[in-house]
Order: structure tokens, then sequence, then C-alpha cells
């Protein structure tokens, strides 16, 4: 069972791409709030992936190999760091798509780092 | 597929025209932006998503490559050297869909292409003899490990290429 950490971060990741998703429908490039809630979910990111190094670092090693598991670890957090530089780049409505494609990457690569380790109950 | 733009002409003069014609532009004018310079580019617009999960595919299936090539080499050399090569030519699709000149479209056809014959291929292989593919690609099973996105990717880049290909 997940804990609340990595619930939060999948839950956000959806939010995030459908706020994106919608910024897009309504024609919109990114603005400053769409940013502000990249920024949520890439906070959000990083406390799980500190709290799953703190795992490691107590000595816990994951079933599904410790290389996989820190490539989801590097991986994760770049992606809602690129989408937000995208979205600053592409001054279009497909700005926020990328955007939106990021939100659920986030959540998938979630999901997955947790078949590969379910170790945060918190 | 004909297109009007010669493979030899120089990257740095591509579309003179772009700008300066109405018709080309690719949205309805709801949008009071000037942005979207070069409507007939994949350097900007909707085929910019494509590049970003081109992008991301790229860095999933090397990297997978690169830690079970490091790792565990012996177990499933055929899968691992499989997944090495989709992630060479998702890179040379990301990259050459964002470049976005006519010779690069033209790599990038290609490198759609070879995508979409691999991920049947080598989707087709492995449910043939899952001997040879004890663990996954992301190509085996049709990419059913990513959502069968590896196997709708090639075909929105080439339907993607098309268009620009017929506008330009």
């Amino acid at each position: 069972m997940n804990g609340v950490v990595p619930t939060t971060v999948i839950v956000a990741g959806l939010v995030l791409a459908g706020y994106a998703g919608l910024t897009t429908a309504r024609n919109q490039r990114m603005q400053v709030p769409l940013l502000i809630a990249v920024g949520v979910l890439e906070v959000l990111v990083l406390v799980l992936v500190g709290l799953v190094v703190a795992k490691i670092a107590d000595g816990g090693r994951p079933a599904g190999g410790l290389a996989t598991l820190i490539g989801y670890l590097i991986a994760t957090p770049v992606v809602p760091v690129a989408a937000g530089f995208w979205g600053l780049l592409e001054r279009t409505r497909w700005g926020p798509a990328v955007i939106a494609v990021a939100g659920l990457v986030v959540a998938v690569l979630i999901v997955r780092l947790h078949q590969i380790w379910p170790v945060i109950h918190v | 597929m004909s297109e009007p733009t010669a493979p030899s002409e120089p990257a740095a003069s591509t579309e003179p025209a772009a700008s300066s014609d109405p018709v080309a532009s690719p949205e309805p004018a709801v949008s009071p932006e000037p942005a979207a310079p070069q409507p007939d580019s994949s350097r900007t617009g909707p085929g910019r998503v494509l590049v970003a999960i081109y992008a991301l595919f790229a860095l999933a299936a090397s990297a997978r490559a690169g830690v079970q090539i490091a790792t565990k080499f012996d177990n499933a050399p055929v899968a691992y050297l499989l997944s090495a090569s989709a992630g060479a030519v998702y890179i040379l699709a990301t990259v050459t869909l964002g470049v976005g000149s006519p010779l690069a479209r033209r790599i990038a056809v290609l490198s759609c292409s070879v995508e979409l014959v691999g991920v049947l291929a080598v989707g087709t292989w492995s449910l043939a003899d899952p001997a040879t593919f004890p663990d996954a690609t992301v190509w085996s099973g049709y990419g059913s490990g990513y959502g069968f996105v590896p196997l709708v990717l090639p075909v929105l880049g080439l339907l993607w290429l098309r268009r620009l290909s017929k506008r330009a």
C-alpha cells in the first residue's frame, strides 16, 4: 500500500496534467500560475526522492535492482524541470501540452517506482 | 511523395515565405499572439509535444539498455541490444524532429519508419519466441509495457511529418 507522499505526488501529477491540458484546450500559452503548479510538483517529487534516498542510506535495497531505482530517482525530478523550461520557450498553446504530458509521465514514473520498491509508507 | 523543398537547400534559408503566407498558419485566428513564426516546421506547435515524448522515450530506452547491459548482459543479450538500438533510434528521431530542417525531416521520416518496423518486428518476435526475451525491451509485445506508446508514436510522427511536407 502506498503512503500519503507518493499518492500526493501521483495526484499532483494528474491534476497538473488536467490543468495544463485545459490551458492548451483554451488556446493559452503558459502563464505564471501554471509555472507555479509545475514548481509545486517538482518540490513534491524532490520530497519523495529524499525519502527514498534516506531508505537507501539506511541500508535498504530494492528487489527490482538498485541501478534501475537510481535511474528513476534521477529521471523523475528532471521531468517537471524540463517541462517548465519547455513552457517558457514554447510560447504557444503547445507549451502547456508538453507540461500536461510531463504531469502524466511523473504520475506513471511514481507508480513504476513503487512497483520497483514499495518502501515509502508515510 | 513529392516535396517541393530540395534536400540540398541550405538549412538556414528554409522557409523564407512562411511568415508572409497566411494560408500556412495552422491556428485559427483565435490566438492574438505573433508566435508560431514557422508554422510549417516541426520546431514549434503540436510537433513540440511529439518531440517531448520522443525525448522521454530516448531517455527511457537508452537508460534502461545502459543499466541492463552494464549489470546483466548475459541474461538476455538480444533483448538488451534491441533496447539499445531502440534508444539510438529514439535519440535520432528526437534530434531530427527538433531541428526541423528539410534534411533533418527526411532523416526523421527514416527513423520513424525504422521505429515502426522495429516495434512491429520485435513485438511479433517477442510473442513468437519468448525464450529470446526473458527480459522485456521497449518494443516487446508491441510496447505493451509502455502503454503501447512505442507503437503509436512513430505513426503520429509520420503523420505529422507528412502534414508538414504537404504544407511546405
